[in-house]
């Protein structure tokens, strides 16, 4: 077992609470031992970090320090989002002694344990698409999923700014392909795969994020996906509920289930569905999954 | 060395467009950009493309390899031929197509002309009557944003400018805030409100396509940040874009988590939110509107909030907070290594190649 500083953030830890059910359930089949954050925060999901970037870096390094403070090396993210604000904190902290010291000057004042910068920040897909974790994740999909045909969809910021993620090609990236297969589904091919679902300005730019939206879910329905899988509980949250108004400015009907990582793989895995809560999904896709029932 | 080429060809008087193939011999050393003046020298006059400097310096050969976009004078060509790969070469995305690898730069110039880059003076001449001097921590501000180059690499690859063709974009706003961050400039705020309308900072989507094409190390969207952290400490904070990354930091403070459910009226006001209840009645169904009450709050939030009163009492307001860790930032980008020769292996970026970055 691989014990990892689990940070479920926000969308995991309110609307979203499949995604941190189905990991928690997930997490020993696949070698994972979770130790929960409870005192952290958000971490400013990049609107800190474009609001007020001095807090964004204290917040991401109070949670760092907190990561820290568990003994293990790596803090699991479930979510893009997370990943990049943290690992890009990270950096910052690590690659500057005398702006590391400030920020831990500030943490002290008001009782946080100084972070040494030795913490990893890494996304479950990660854990799971390479080494110990992917041979593991081999071993718990012994149901499959039969042929189903998954559109991996993987969002931005699990992709770019590789310098700062650095886990694959951003433009070629193969972890969910990877997973997909080994999970007995049919990974499907499509261009917007690694492009926005237009998540961040779906309120504020509510237009011009259905105009990013629609590539991903049109493009992934032509290629024939019976369902979509995403790393990220915000591309989830645009994909899955945004996509009526998608139907309504459109006039068509999509209908396409978006699953996030840890319930596809949690499929093959056998949980159960008061793990997986697919009943938590604007688009249901029990009926999808069916099939796999027979 | 032998290389091969596929090009996408177009005639934008006949709407003619084609996939060519070509093969050449070239120098070990040629770039793109070398293999595409050997073509038109040696066996095609007709192929269309811009360049001029050959040295990464004036921004014309900006153009898409294997889709993505590069400059062909920063590209080296062989290790693609040894791995025998034929890449794809077409023109740069969201500019309209003149010829071939030729792309109409009038609506890139158009957004560049309205932010007005150019400095519009407002400081007090030093008493002495000899030149401002900028310090070295205020040129740090702008410095990523001054190696702008206008080649549109950033412009081709912007995800929220294939929606929406009005957006200003990566290579505008980098401007912009090269100029609201000059400690000469004297309409910082008039800049600041005028960036911040439609179209302007906070259309951005945070695809990050911008920071990984530029060839400069601009990081237009980081500079976008910037221009959005100094909009909300001016105050200029009328948009919905900046009402809604605020709420995060309300959040913060008050709960730790993000308070969801209040996040569409307080970015969208009380009035346009009646309008989704609706679609917010959808959502409540299957349990995606968390009650607001009681509230979740995260262990030991006093922290958090201490944490915001103290930062906020130091000198590192605004686009400060993120010019701060650029230091560090800087090193991944030169492949994390100070001891690097800049000009030796490694010192240009790495073309795409089939067998690597393939799955373990």
């Amino acid at each position: 077992m691989k014990r990892v500083a689990y940070y479920k953030g926000c969308l995991a830890s309110l609307s979203a609470k499949e995604l941190d059910t189905s990991t928690q359930a997930l997490a020993p089949r696949v070698g994972l031992e979770l130790v929960e954050l409870e005192s952290v925060t958000c971490c400013g999901a990049g609107d800190i970090h474009e609001a007020e970037p001095d807090y964004y870096l204290h917040l991401n390094a109070r949670i760092l320090a907190y990561a820290e403070a568990t003994g293990c090396d790596t803090l699991m993210t479930v979510c893009n989002v997370c990943t990049l604000n943290l690992r890009q904190a990270n950096w910052m902290l690590k690659g500057d002694d005398s702006l590391r010291e400030r920020v831990n000057t500030n943490l002290a004042a008001v009782g946080v344990p100084a972070y040494s910068g030795e913490v990893e920040v890494r996304h479950l897909l990660w854990e799971i698409a390479e080494g110990e974790g992917y041979e593991q994740l081999k071993v718990a999909a012994h149901k499959g999923l039969k042929g189903l045909k998954v559109a991996p969809f993987y969002g931005c910021q699990i992709l770019r700014p590789s310098k700062i993620l650095g886990f694959e090609d951003p433009d070629r990236p193969w972890s969910l392909e990877r997973i997909i297969e080994a999970c007995g589904g049919e990974a499907i091919d499509y261009p917007a795969k690694i492009k926005c679902c237009g998540f961040p300005i779906i309120q504020a730019r509510e237009e011009t994020a259905l105009g990013e939206l629609i590539q991903p879910v049109e493009q992934a329905l032509e290629a024939g996906a019976d369902v979509m899988v995403t790393p990220c509980p915000l591309c989830h949250l645009s994909l899955d509920a945004w996509q009526q108004k998608l139907e309504k400015a459109t006039g068509r009907t999509f209908n396409l289930p978006i699953l996030h990582l840890a319930q596809l793989v949690g499929v093959a895995a056998g949980l159960e569905d008061s793990e997986l809560k697919f009943k938590r999904h604007i688009v249901d896709p029990r009926p999808a999954l069916a099939r796999l029932e027979v | 060395m032998q290389i091969a080429l596929k090009i996408w060809r177009y005639d934008s008087s006949t709407g003619e467009r084609a996939l060519r193939e070509y093969e050449l011999d070239a120098p070990e050393w040629a770039t793109l950009l070398d293999c595409l003046d050997i073509l038109k020298d040696q066996q095609d006059g007709t192929l269309a493309f811009r360049k001029s400097c050959r040295m990464m310096i004036c921004g014309s050969c900006g153009m898409r390899m294997d889709g993505a976009a590069v400059l062909a004078c920063k590209t080296r060509m062989y290790d693609i031929a040894q791995a025998g790969h034929v890449p794809t070469i077409s023109a740069m995305g969201n500019l309209p197509i003149v010829k071939d690898l030729v792309v109409d730069m009038d609506p890139f110039w158009e957004k560049f002309k309205a932010m007005k880059p150019y400095l519009q003076p407002g400081y007090e001449r030093p008493e002495d009557g000899r030149e401002y001097l900028i310090s070295q921590e205020r040129m740090n501000v702008v410095h990523k944003e001054s190696l702008c180059i206008n080649c549109g690499c950033c412009v081709s690859e912007c995800n929220a400018m294939e929606s929406d063709p009005e957006f200003l974009g990566p290579q505008a706003l980098a401007k912009g805030m090269r100029f609201v961050g000059d400690p000469r400039d004297g309409a910082t705020i008039e800049r600041l409100e005028e960036y911040s309308t439609e179209h302007g900072i906070w259309d951005c989507t945070r695809c990050y396509f911008c920071n990984e094409r530029c060839p400069k190390g601009v990081d237009p969207r980081d500079a976008i940040a910037k221009l959005g952290a100094e909009a909300v400490h001016s105050g200029v904070d009328r948009d919905m874009g900046a009402k809604h990354a605020k709420w995060f930091v309300r959040s913060a403070e008050t709960t730790g988590w993000l308070r969801e459910t209040e996040l569409v009226p307080k970015t969208q006001g009380v009035v346009s939110s009646i309008k989704e209840i609706k679609f917010a009645m959808s959502l409540a169904r299957r349990g995606k509107v968390p009650p607001p009450f009681p509230p979740h709050v995260a262990r030991d939030v006093d922290e958090a909030r201490n944490l915001h009163n103290l930062v906020r009492g130091q000198d590192r307001g605004g686009a400060l907070g993120q010019v701060q860790g650029e230091h560090a930032l800087g090193k991944l980008a030169h492949g994390y290594d100070e001891e690097r020769d800049p000009y030796g292996p490694g010192s240009f970026p790495k073309p795409y190649l089939p067998e690597e970055g393939a799955a373990p």
